[in-house]
């Protein structure tokens, strides 16, 4: 028994590298574990300050860039107001329209650090559940979709960027109406790969990418990108498509969180039907 | 005590230059990525145990998992590099044995010790941390490619840290 104390002992630091590394491997394994994240919230509170303050320093530097895209969304914006529209019927003016319900609320947040260069990528917002964010909600920018918020402290959210090889989300190619699932496995930031468009399916290079919208995270027809390649591969049982996002991830600064105001209803609803 | 104040500056000044700076350069469009951190285990003293450095890089590591919200994978390269340095050393050792309470620097080992010493652990530390970000063998020759040119810019960022620093020192004397 004392020789094998003894032993114990004298190989205690393999002993402990053994024990480290079965510890990172077991992390590695919760990684994409929800729950295993919520612990660390203080913590990400602490972080989401740090990289507040870098940010204050930084934001600077791409202001002109910032404002050239913040411009033209704006331009967007107001080609859809209701005052750009020379009204063809001027008696009958809508006073209160009772057929719209507003959907979709869009928050304005900043980006407060984001990584481009990882297999799986995050970004930090500068607003979390106090500013009614909450986890699985879409986040886009003014060209495009970016991510999903994954989840938020009081005043600070995490997000998983589109770059993150473990996320899906469903697309849709409007002018031909497939479905097909988007997925950042081409390890280069400005591309991301479509699966599961099937081979019939005359995708050509150059047609517009948009979100699907029936997985309830986007609204439907927000910009994805636009396709660089098509593959029709004789062994495959789908297209392999390549596009390019139509955001540039690289450089980001301010995002519009989505929220779905009838996103509880529907899920309340569809709640009742897993019950049966 | 003022070995472990320098110690902790140390820790405190190459995590913040990490997660602030070079996380972010986005050189190559994220292709090659510098860890300088890791500079902090190569230079604590040389009579320090194993177990300690071993604690030591881990809670390294995780401090930068908890930065890049990357689940352990600083952590476990971190902890093979401390377990190999061990092995390094000796393997380096001069022939009258190292100087007690000295770090592992230009100036007390000369630019020929640094630069192997670097040259043996900063791959390690590389190589076991791609592998497991990527975490699959089938892109093996542009992941083995990216995590040498990173240690090979790691490693130049280690020797001019080394130099910058060394001169204030001899400064300072």
């Amino acid at each position: 028994m004392r020789d094998l104390f003894r032993f114990l002992w004298r190989s205690r630091s393999t002993l402990l590298f053994i024990g480290l590394m079965v510890l990172s491997f077991l992390w590695l394994a919760n990684g994409n574990d929800h729950h295993r994240a919520q612990t660390f919230t203080s913590s990400q509170a602490a972080i989401g300050t740090l990289y507040g303050w870098r940010d204050q320093v930084v934001r600077y530097t791409d202001l002109d860039g910032e404002n050239e895209i913040l411009a033209a969304a704006q331009a967007e914006m107001m080609n859809r107001m209701r005052s750009s529209y020379l009204n063809s019927s001027a008696p009958f003016v809508v006073v209160n329209d009772t057929l719209l319900q507003q959907q979709y609320k869009y928050i304005s947040t900043r980006v407060l650090n984001s990584t481009t260069s990882k297999q799986k990528n995050f970004l930090t917002l500068d607003k979390g559940s106090k500013a009614g964010l909450a986890a699985g909600m879409g986040v886009i920018a003014a060209n495009g979709i970016v991510g999903v918020v994954r989840e938020c402290s009081p005043r600070f959210s995490t997000v998983t960027s589109v770059l993150n090889s473990s996320w899906n989300i469903s697309v849709l190619n409007p002018r031909t109406e497939h479905f097909g699932l988007l997925n950042w496995d081409t390890a280069d930031p400005t591309t991301a790969r479509v699966k599961d468009i099937p081979k019939h399916a005359r995708i050509v290079v150059g047609d517009t990418i948009v979100t699907g919208g029936d997985d309830r995270v986007f609204p439907k027809g927000v910009p994805v990108g636009v396709v660089e390649s098509v593959v029709n591969d004789d062994g495959a049982v789908a297209l392999d498509i390549i596009v390019r996002l139509s955001h540039d991830m690289t450089r980001i600064g301010h995002v519009w969180v989505v929220t779905d105001l009838l996103k509880l209803e529907r899920d309340t609803l569809e709640a009742k039907l897993d019950a049966e | 005590m003022i070995t472990v104040l320098s110690n902790v500056i140390r820790f405190v000044v190459l995590i913040a230059l990490q997660v602030l700076l070079l996380d972010h350069m986005d050189l190559a469009n994220g292709w090659v990525v510098p860890y300088l951190y890791v500079l902090f285990i190569m230079m604590l003293p040389f009579e320090l145990p194993t177990w300690s450095v071993l604690l030591l890089g881990f809670a390294t590591g995780a401090t930068m998992d908890f930065f890049s919200s990357t689940p352990g994978m600083h952590a476990g390269a971190c902890t093979v590099m401390a377990f190999a340095r061990t092995g390094v050393l000796r393997l380096l050792e001069p022939r009258d044995g190292y100087e007690f309470g000295v770090a592992p620097t230009v100036q007390t080992m000369g630019l020929v010790w640094v630069l192997t010493y670097s040259a043996l652990l900063v791959p390690i530390h590389h190589l076991w941390l791609f592998f497991t970000e990527v975490f699959r063998f089938d892109r093996f020759p542009e992941t083995f490619g990216r995590a040498l040119l990173s240690a090979l810019l790691t490693i130049t960022l280690i020797m001019l840290v080394q130099l910058i620093t060394g001169r204030q020192e001899r400064k300072r004397a």
